[in-house]
């Protein structure tokens, strides 16, 4: 039988330090919240198979320090990236302003091909916390700025909108890797999906 | 199964074959699977395809209608049915009903059977559950090998079931379609991930546990620590061959003592008795033996009983049989002697080209030899064949070991000897020519060497001593002349191997010797008497009057054997750490903590002033945000929002909504730069005037107290309403501006001593230390807002302060939270003010994420935040270089590959073909906060202690080796899986606070003695 072949994405999640980079992907991961986690130091990933456009994917989402000292070490983990993940906290406005830094960092570091159409996609997290800092209407109103990046408000701790967020960043992942490479092969009928639900995705998707 | 259901006439036919073609094809796929990969996993494609084809011949003309089944799965509703008339049907009805009763909300339909793999299913999202929609019974019937034996009632029971042109019920292809599957249905299948199944990578865990199931005969410590010491007999090539050919006769043991799809089993007899040569057994042992036929020729094998019978326990013991395995590869024997007695079964000794005997193996009785033998002999072909042959030369001859064979067999009365030649298939004056030639060409001399080093475990022979061997044992046939220039030839090949093997061996070492020699201490401090170290016994005994005298006595203590519990850590550490002097007296460490503790509290008080102000101007800051937050959404009740937000998150600054401490624009340009940097661990520059602030500030501060935080608070607040008025004119806070002139005039001398004091050792720490109690003082003359006299706050200032502030809450916040001292918010406070303290004095190097990590250690085991901190300051001295952007990490990185490079050239092979990954990065948390991240606290503690005796004992860099322990203790699942760098991280990150710290350690000082012992080896 002919050995599948593996569509990898690889996902980076940037982000000032304590906004929920690492809670985030655990609980799209693992579907779990901890209190517990620490701060990140270096890099660490987690892998998760998805089915994007009935194609079957490993997600690979690389989980990376908040703190700009770090990012010397961007250079080996952002390589080969298919999607980057930006994410600031909404009740924290500066880490929404450092937004553009860390977008520009990547686009140095990664040095995609074509850097204009890079995908990124920008989440809003811990929207289950009071007071609000950063409105939706700026979020959106930057991601516009940026060529449309999709713009989630998410919350790692209630799970919300988490699945539909890393399911966008999924296609946009497989996107960018489609015009890259076409890398997919066709796949044995009998591991087809029947029903692939329609993901809800776009920056329309959040009920702020 | 996508065939069109249209069936008229002819094609009817044509169709029921298409359908029986298909399942014929799906059994063989299944059944080639189990022989190549010697098990089909549950969720293999060829099982799925498998299932699809039956359920297809299943379906064909079944009697629905006739039957009532109307539901989707018209089969499983069909099991159902016969459940009642079949035993096994009823089995493996159940079974779907209990899975599918396990999810209601599944319809019968679409039963996945994702539910019965609970190793897969956390891997698998929600939707992916339906990614195998059917042939649930089919698979279970599968599984317990039942599902012959349902078809198999099926078929004859057909009329009942069927319509008569159906497939199961034709006479011919019912009964074929129930025999095909009786294969499959012997087979076992396997629910284990295997590496090429699943896209995902298996988890550490597994892949521990993997390899702790392979691990017997996989290549003990011991072989790897030859390796060092290898090039001295043999060249790095030769070394190479005999690690990799261990690795792969663990390997094989493992895997492939069967037939697979490498090597052809021509013969395997059990209990073949073999007294290993090896061994302190006394007697043989029986075990399994086997003759394998690979590409590069025959290979007997012999395995003990111990290692066939299951792997689980006693793995301990095994080790021992491992080392008692034979494995042989025939090109390597020259000579096959046969005893045979009246009483066994006949015994085979083979002789090798070196003429060293391989231990003898005894058959049991029943013509075991002789099958042997003649598999031997046919194996050999058409590349060579045995001298006499077997059974061709029927003819005698003279000598005896020239007898017919057919005498071997086991009839004959009395005990018989024959020797067998193994030879190539030429005449020997053909192979005696062969060899002079090749003689001459290094290429085989090297390889055959290199055979013999690395594949028999027997011989323990150098090179030189094999080839003489095998010399003499030429003679045998070939004329003296021959001979002779083999010697001659042999001899110069010989001389100039050992000259080039010496050569490349002494530029190794010299490479060593230039790269590495730094890393490790040149004396080697030797461990007696110190493996049990600091006992509380030994504590006392050292610590008798209060006093440390031989502190290298201690370090070697600490080293080999660590300190016993956390309350000599206590009293210890602080000498590690070298805040407390070795020799000094109770009463002067008793001065040194009072001056510690003074010096902490005055800094805390001057940043306590500054963070008021931070929190000040953030508290404006975030009520801006929220404000026009609000005014953007339009919200009526802005206004409120406000006043609770900034009380919620700012509940120990008053009421001051109002006030602005926000400051214009310069009006001193060269205090553009923060201000604060290391004024206070150096006292010489003070003038007098600092003097004189100092004295009268301490006794302001002593005055003042403990309720001096609230004091500063208010009085904050004060300036800063005060100041509202001159806001936009002053971009500093200018409360005594008299001071700061002096501070700037001093700044660049203060930063060179600072830097002199980092390189240098103990001794200048001690001073260094002794001006924190004496410099605080003075400097809170100038700046702490608690005296009278006030301070300058640049702008910069508490920027750079409030950044650092940020960053060490959101930290402190997250730091062990699971861990006990710092469940509540008293740990977590102490930790808090620690860090602060270092930041405000250490501003330039600033808070760098980590840093928490490395003091929280440190205050569990004071819990005192004033030695805490003066360690503290201790410990980042050597640890500050990786936080600061220099290429000090970089620095380590490169070691760490010259010391792969020297000590496991294996792995760093490895390393090399996935290029990237000698980049090191997965190291990169273990050298940024010492293993902290990696280890259990109990564990950090012990690891910790060790690295800070190393120093003094064998290496200041025992970081790299403890490293380097680290990826060699999980060096063979690494090699075995091919990991590259994503892999490497993934699983150093799982497998963080779940090693074996002890072993790690022992392994680490192991590595740097043999690095040591090979420079030191001149």
């Amino acid at each position: 039988m002919a050995h599948r072949k593996k569509v990898l994405l690889k996902v980076i999640i940037l982000g000032d330090s304590s906004v929920g980079k690492t809670s985030l992907m655990n609980q799209y991961v693992n579907r779990k919240f901890s209190n517990q986690y620490k701060a990140t130091i270096g890099a660490d990933f987690l892998t998760k198979e998805v089915t994007v456009d009935d194609k079957n994917v490993t997600m690979q989402i690389w989980d990376t320090a908040g703190q700009e000292r770090f990012q010397s070490l961007g250079v080996a983990f952002y390589r080969g990236a298919d999607c980057c993940v930006l994410v600031f906290d909404v009740t924290a406005p500066n880490t929404f302003k450092s937004l553009d830094s860390w977008r520009d960092e990547f686009l140095i570091q990664a040095s995609p091909r074509e850097p204009e159409n890079f995908p990124f996609v920008l989440l809003g997290n811990k929207v289950d916390l009071e007071p609000r800092a950063v409105s939706a209407k700026r979020a959106q109103l930057w991601c516009q700025s940026k060529n449309n990046i999709p713009y989630f408000e998410t919350s790692a701790k209630e799970g919300l909108n988490v699945e539909q967020a890393f399911l966008q960043i999924a296609k946009n992942a497989l996107a960018q890797q489609n015009s890259a490479v076409d890398l997919y092969n066709e796949f044995p009928d009998q591991i087809k999906l029947t029903n692939t639900q329609k993901p809800s995705g776009g920056g329309d998707s959040c009920a702020c | 199964m996508n065939i069109v259901n249209k069936m008229t006439g002819k094609n009817e036919d044509e169709y029921k074959n298409k359908l029986i073609t298909a399942v014929k094809k799906e059994v063989k796929q299944v059944m080639e699977e189990s022989v190549t990969r010697k098990f089909v996993h549950e969720e293999s494609g060829s099982v799925t395809s498998l299932c699809g084809a039956v359920e297809a011949c299943l379906s064909q003309g079944l009697r629905r209608r006739a039957l009532g089944l109307f539901k989707t799965s018209s089969t499983t509703a069909l099991l159902h049915k016969i459940a009642k008339h079949s035993p096994e049907a009823s089995n493996i009805s159940k079974k779907v009903q209990e899975i599918e009763n396990l999810d209601p909300n599944r319809r019968s339909s679409s039963s996945s059977d994702s539910l019965t793999k609970p190793t897969l299913k956390k891997n698998v999202s929600l939707q992916s559950n339906a990614v195998f929609p059917k042939y649930l019974w089919i698979r279970l019937a599968l599984f317990n090998k039942q599902l012959a034996k349902i078809i198999d009632y099926l078929v004859s029971n057909a009329d009942k079931y069927y319509n008569s042109d159906a497939l199961v019920a034709d006479p011919d292809y019912g009964s074929i379609l129930s025999s095909l599957l009786v294969g499959p249905c012997a087979l076992d299948y396997s629910r284990t991930k295997s590496q090429d199944h699943f896209w995902t990578d298996p988890p550490a865990d597994e892949l521990v546990q993997i390899h702790r199931i392979c691990r017997c005969p996989s290549t003990p410590p011991s072989v790897r620590k030859s390796v060092v010491r290898k090039p001295l007999n043999a060249s790095s090539e030769d070394s190479m061959a005999g690690r990799s050919s261990t690795q792969s006769l663990a390997k094989d043991y493992v895997e492939s003592l069967h037939q697979n799809s490498r090597a052809t089993l021509l013969f395997g007899k059990n209990n073949v008795l073999v007294m290993p040569l090896n061994s302190d057994v006394s007697r043989s042992i029986p075990g399994y033996l086997s003759l394998h036929q690979m590409a590069s020729g025959l290979t007997i094998k012999w395995t003990p009983n111990q290692l066939m019978n299951g792997c689980g326990e006693e793995i301990a013991d095994k080790n021992v049989y491992w080392d008692y395995a034979l494995q042989v590869r025939l090109d390597e024997i020259v000579y096959v002697h046969c005893h045979q007695d009246v009483d066994t079964g006949g015994t085979v000794i083979l002789v090798g080209q070196d003429g060293v005997q391989r231990p003898p193996i005894h058959f049991p009785k029943g013509g075991h030899m002789l099958g042997f033998l003649s598999c031997i002999e046919t194996g050999l072909l058409p590349r060579g064949r045995l001298d006499p042959p077997l059974w061709s030369q029927r003819q005698g001859s003279n000598t005896k070991r020239r007898r017919p064979l057919p005498a071997l067999s086991e009839s004959e009365e009395t005990s018989k000897h024959y020797v067998f030649r193994i030879i190539d298939n030429m005449n020997p004056k053909d192979i005696l020519f062969k060899r002079n030639v090749l003689m001459d060409t290094t290429a085989l001399l090297s390889t055959k060497v290199r055979v013999q080093l690395g594949s028999t475990s027997t011989s323990s022979e150098s090179s030189s001593k094999s080839f003489s061997l095998d010399h003499q044992n030429v003679p045998d046939s070939p004329p003296s002349i021959c001979i002779q220039a083999v010697c001659d030839s042999m001899k110069r090949q010989f001389i100039s191997r050992a000259f080039y093997g010496w050569l490349a061996y002494c530029r190794h070492l010299s490479t060593v010797r230039t790269h590495l020699s730094g890393l490790v201490n040149s004396k080697i401090i030797h461990s007696e008497g110190a493996k049990e170290g600091i006992t509380p016994q030994k504590w006392i005994e050292l610590y008798k009057d209060e006093i440390l005298h031989d502190h290298n006595e201690i370090y070697r203590l600490v080293y080999f054997g660590g300190i016993c519990n956390d309350d000599i850590r206590r009293e210890l550490w602080p000498y590690l750490l070298g805040h407390y002097k070795f020799g000094s007296t109770k009463e002067q460490r008793h001065e040194l903590s009072e001056e510690t503790k003074q010096a902490y509290e005055n800094t805390m008080s001057e940043w306590l002033a500054v963070e008021a102000i931070v929190r000040q101007r953030d508290k404006e800051k975030q009520a801006k945000a929220i404000a026009k937050l609000s005014s953007e959404s339009m919200s009526g009740d802005a206004p409120q929002i406000q006043r609770s937000l900034s009380n919620d998150v700012f509940e120990d600054i008053s009421d001051t909504d109002t006030s602005n401490p926000e400051i214009g624009s310069s009006e001193t340009s060269p205090e553009k730069k923060p201000l604060k940097t290391k004024q206070n661990t150096i006292k010489y520059d003070d003038d007098d005037d600092e003097e004189e602030n100092k004295n009268l500030n301490v006794e302001k501060i002593l005055i003042n107290g403990l309720c001096e935080e609230e004091i500063i608070k208010n009085e904050d607040v004060k300036e800063c309403t005060e100041e509202e008025l001159k806001d936009f004119i002053h971009n500093v806070i200018v409360t005594n501006p008299s001071v700061d002139m002096s501070v700037l005039g001093s700044e660049s001398p203060r930063r060179d001593h600072l830097d002199a004091v980092t390189e240098e050792n103990n001794s200048s720490l001690d001073t260094c230390i002794e001006t924190h109690g004496l410099a605080s003082p003075a400097r809170s003359a100038c700046v702490s807002p608690a005296s009278s006299n006030g301070g300058i706050y640049s702008q910069e200032l508490l920027e750079t302060f409030g950044l650092n502030l940020h960053r060490i809450e959101k930290d402190v916040q997250r730091c062990d939270r699971n861990y006990w001292y710092f469940s509540g918010d008293n740990g977590l406070d102490k930790l808090r003010n620690v860090m602060c303290t270092y930041v405000w004095e250490h501003l330039e190097v600033g808070y760098v994420q980590g840093m928490c990590d490395l003091a929280a250690p440190l205050l569990v085991i004071f819990n005192d935040e004033s030695l805490t901190y003066a360690c503290f300051c201790h410990l980042m001295e050597r640890m500050v270089e990786n936080f600061s952007n220099g290429n000090a990490m970089d620095c380590h990185f490169a070691n760490m590959r010259s010391l792969i490079q020297i000590l496991d050239s294996e792995l760093y092979e490895l390393m090399q073909s996935h290029g990237d990954y000698t980049h090191f990065y997965f190291c990169y948390r273990w050298f940024l906060l010492d293993f902290k991240r990696e280890l259990v606290y109990s564990d950090v503690y012990a690891t910790w202690e060790v690295i800070w005796a190393a120093q003094h004992i064998s290496s200041t860099h025992f970081v790299l080796f403890l490293a380097l322990a680290l990826l060699e203790t999980y060096r063979d699942i690494i090699l075995s899986n091919g990991m590259d760098f994503t892999d490497i991280i993934k699983f150093f990150n799982e497998m963080a606070e779940r090693h074996d710290a002890k072993s790690v350690l022992d392994l680490a000082k192991d590595l740097v003695l043999q690095l040591q012992l090979l420079i030191e080896n001149k």
